[in-house]
């Protein structure tokens, strides 16, 4: 992007900052934030020029949100300096933030929903004169901020919860700009957009970028950084690891954040599918327009398609969570009544919801309990002779989760090792049919490919696992067999040699009829 | 080329176009009055609507603030009591002190603000759940209308107490006149200036209302504070109309204010609502208890009309709400969508 980058010094050199031709718009110096027990950042360094895009990379927990949120003055800091133009600053309200000209876009947490946009676009400095609002200029601006960020035709007083989640991030720079914002903090702004959309974000931030303003963003997509960033700046475990520039290849980027070699995928060769176990035919519900499906023992089937597309109703209408309007599913051969989740965790499913906080963990308990809330409500299915103690202790060690103790809250741990418990309590009642639901979402790439493994143990055991995913890398690393949702239906089936291209095109094949 | 038809269509969208539960809630309205109407000859007549207007006028008033309190996400459950303490307070103090109208007034409505001051300062710095803090305020300050009469109904008031309950402003009676100012003033509060804004987006989003640099503290309790002085001059209302200062009034009034606000289509999860559908859900409020009183229903039975009125319109709007809300959504929230999926 820019020819500075030629300039730089070879990626491999930590601490390679780059010299700097402009004095830095902003400036941190050993910051440092702690919480009981916790060193949520140590003596951080962090610099920030106008007109780059900055990347800040990590696992969950080593420090990038807890920097976020100290720039954000949502949390203040117990030590260090943050600069900006030179001047010595300190936020200590989400207002002083922004009236030094921060803007943050979070992924979530940042609008309104029941306001309307332009009431969005100006919550907090409204227009007024004579203490009324000036609804029409408002409206005005409005309209001429979010065509000048290429969201043209969106009515200003629209309720933001009708638009889609680009629109709504538009929403959210447009009242950057509006602020005049100088620095823009995009936290995992790509994680819930589609391949365009994100395509369209990035040329915004193209666009703020050559306007002079600086770019926070951060992001797990490695792939993302590459395309977008000037720099790349590495946390681990609350403490800076290094500053490079954003040209540097994925893997030693991940070598710096995990602090070794991750491994890939797991390989074992191509996994031998038995008879089907699940059968669906004509699936239908709210959101689903007629799905045949078939399972097989000791495959994994992946589903990939838009956020929408039906993906995750498909799941929930295999696991008897939104009411069919008709079709079938049939188990082993036998057709399924499935009124209630109860039905389907009878017969011998598992759902790993998307939403692991508010469906998959109860999370005020501790891990013992929630590795055993199936096993406590379905004794039917509770395999003879264990005590529940020594299940939830075979179960730990087994899944490999990090824990102090069973006793430990779960909202503790990491979302990885969440993630295992939410598959941990369905493994205590031995289920057939493992349902998956954004199962890497929020969590570490280490972990990640920890949970593949585990996946893949359990295929190879004989469970047939869906698969759904928004990472198409996953969905092609894991799956025997791949279906593409749109609109409702299955729109086509891959064999797992597939390109990434291919998916896509057909994911948003008669995208502009859709609309 | 602006003709009136285009140019309110613009002025329709900028507000954020018609809301269907204002239309339903009127169309209600009608229909009770309509079938009221053939019930009773006496419904249909000046005087009695007259009558339902200044009965309805201190709901109506009450629940223009606690719309605003309700938009934002809270609850007030202690205006009625607040009311009854505000009315003993300025009853005792003219007739047992000698105070003048004016000066027990005032000190009535101070009683009110100091009360919806203390909610707001347990809400918003105690972090107490607001329906436990105005359910604590609720029985303190019936407590301390008690006390402050000596549990007695205070009467022997001078000349002129009765004024603000019975005279008329031209044709409008005080009460009812009264209502309407503040009708008037909560709407343009609430939809025509800043802090209106921030109503709506605390109650829509508390967190990014408090990023957006809204001040969320103040605001909630600026809110309380007029919920309290309005629940006090709705005790000086009632109070003057019947002559008393009553420690036992104005018990269940804050049941008819929050049935209103809710009638009016104040969404319970915050971020929507009304100033003029609570007025219209006072009114069916009012004209259902008159209704029921010349129709010569058991008083006990309007307890259980109220709350069965109040479950039901409850009910309704999640399925207007999932009806419509849900299918603009481009993709539904798991969770929330369950009553769509039932619908």
């Amino acid at each position: 992007m820019s020819e500075s980058r030629v300039a730089e010094p070879p990626p491999r050199a930590q601490h390679a900052e780059r010299p700097p031709a402009a004095p830095p718009l902003l400036r941190v110096r050993g910051v440092g934030k702690r919480f009981p027990g916790v060193v949520a950042l140590d003596a951080v360094d962090f610099e920030l020029t106008a007109g780059e895009v900055h990347c800040l990379l990590g696992e969950n927990g080593a420090g990038k949100s807890t920097l976020v949120k100290i720039l954000a003055g949502a949390q203040r800091a117990d030590e260090g300096e943050i600069e900006l133009n030179g001047e010595a600053v300190s936020f200590a309200s989400p207002q002083e933030a922004q009236r030094h000209g921060l803007a943050f876009i979070f992924q979530e947490l940042s609008v309104v929903p029941s306001l309307s946009v332009a009431d969005n676009i100006a919550l907090g400095n409204e227009r007024v004169r004579g203490g009324l609002l000036q609804r029409r200029e408002a409206h005005a601006e409005a309209r001429a901020l979010m065509e000048s960020i290429g969201f043209p035709g969106i009515d200003p007083g629209r309720p933001v919860r009708t638009l889609s989640i680009a629109e709504q991030q538009g929403v959210m720079i447009a009242r950057a700009l509006r602020l005049d914002s100088r620095v823009i903090v995009m936290d995992e702004a790509t994680s819930a957009l589609t391949g365009e959309e994100v395509a369209r974000l990035f040329a915004l931030i193209r666009r703020l970028k050559q306007g002079g303003r600086a770019i926070v963003f951060v992001s797990h997509r490695l792939q993302e950084l590459a395309e977008i960033g000037d720099r790349v700046t590495v946390f681990k475990d609350g403490r800076h690891v290094a500053t490079v520039p954003a040209s540097t290849p994925p893997q030693e980027l991940v070598r710096l954040m995990v602090g070794r070699e991750v491994q890939g995928f797991p390989d074992g060769g191509r996994r031998r599918s038995g008879e089907v176990v699940l059968r669906a035919r004509g699936l239908r519900t709210a959101r689903l327009d007629g799905v045949d499906l078939d399972v097989r023992a000791g495959e994994v089937l992946g589903v990939a398609g838009l956020v929408g597309s039906g993906r995750t109703e498909l799941l929930r209408a295999l696991f008897g969570a939104d009411r069919l309007d008709g079709g079938s599913v049939e188990l082993d051969g036998r057709a399924l009544r499935l009124r209630r989740p109860g039905d389907a965790i009878d017969a011998g499913l598992a759902l790993v919801p998307e939403d692991r906080r508010g469906q998959g963990i109860v999370a005020l308990r501790s891990v013992g309990e929630n590795l055993l809330t199936i096993w406590e409500t379905h004794r039917r299915l509770r395999p003879r002779g264990e005590r529940p103690r020594v299940l939830a202790q075979r179960l730990r060690e087994q899944l490999a989760i990090k824990t102090p103790s069973l006793e430990q809250r779960i909202s503790l741990l990491s979302g990885g090792n969440q993630q295992k418990v939410v598959i941990g309590k369905w493994l205590a009642v031995g289920p057939r049919v493992l349902l998956l639901d954004e199962p890497t979402k929020g969590i570490d790439v280490g972990a990640k490919m920890e949970l593949f493994r585990l996946v893949d143990r359990l295929a190879r055991a004989g469970m047939a696992v869906v698969m759904v995913s928004s990472e198409l890398p996953e969905v092609l690393g894991m799956a025997d067999r791949i279906c593409v949702m749109k609109d409702g239906r299955i729109a086509r089936e891959f064999e797992p040699g597939v390109s990434e291209e291919e998916i896509v095109a057909v994911a948003l094949s008669e995208e502009e009829e859709a609309k | 080329m602006s003709t009136l038809s285009t140019r309110l269509r613009t002025r329709l969208r900028e507000r954020g176009g018609i809301d269907v539960q204002t239309v339903v809630t009127l169309a209600v309205l009608i229909a009770m009055i309509v079938v009221f109407s053939q019930l009773n000859d006496r419904f249909l007549t000046v005087d009695n609507f007259k009558n339902v207007l200044v009965q309805t006028a201190p709901v109506m008033l009450v629940g223009c603030a606690v719309t605003l309190v309700m938009i934002a996400r809270g609850l007030d459950l202690s205006v009625g009591s607040v009311a009854a303490v505000a009315a003993v307070f300025a009853a005792a103090f003219t007739a047992r002190h000698g105070w003048s109208l004016v000066a027990a007034g005032i000190g009535a409505l101070a009683i009110g603000g100091l009360f919806g001051l203390v909610n707001g300062l347990l809400i918003v710095r105690l972090q107490v759940n607001p329906i436990i803090a105005t359910l604590g305020t609720m029985n303190v300050a019936r407590g301390a209308a008690y006390l402050i009469s000596s549990s007695a109904i205070i009467v022997g008031l001078p000349a002129g107490w009765g004024d603000l309950g019975t005279s008329s402003v031209g044709p409008v009676p005080t009460p009812v006149a009264i209502a309407l100012v503040a009708i008037v003033v909560f709407q343009l509060v609430l939809n025509r200036t800043a802090f209106g804004r921030h109503v709506y987006a605390i109650g829509g989003n508390e967190e990014t209302a408090r990023l957006s640099g809204v001040n969320v503290g103040r605001a909630l309790v600026i809110l309380y504070v007029l919920a309290g002085l309005t629940a006090g001059l709705a005790g000086l209302m009632m109070a003057s109309r019947f002559g008393s200062g009553d420690p036992n009034a104005y018990v269940g009034f804050e049941f008819d204010v929050i049935v209103a606000v809710i009638l009016g289509g104040t969404s319970l999860a915050g971020g929507e609502g009304r100033v003029a559908g609570t007025v219209l859900g006072a009114l069916i409020v009012g004209f259902l208890s008159n209704s029921l009183n010349l129709i010569g229903v058991d008083p006990f039975w309007q307890y259980v009309a109220k709350g069965t009125v109040l479950i039901f319109a409850v009910v309704l709007d999640r399925f207007v709400r999932s009806g419509t809300a849900g299918a603009q959504l481009r993709l539904p929230r798991l969770g929330r969508r369950t009553a769509g999926a039932a619908a």
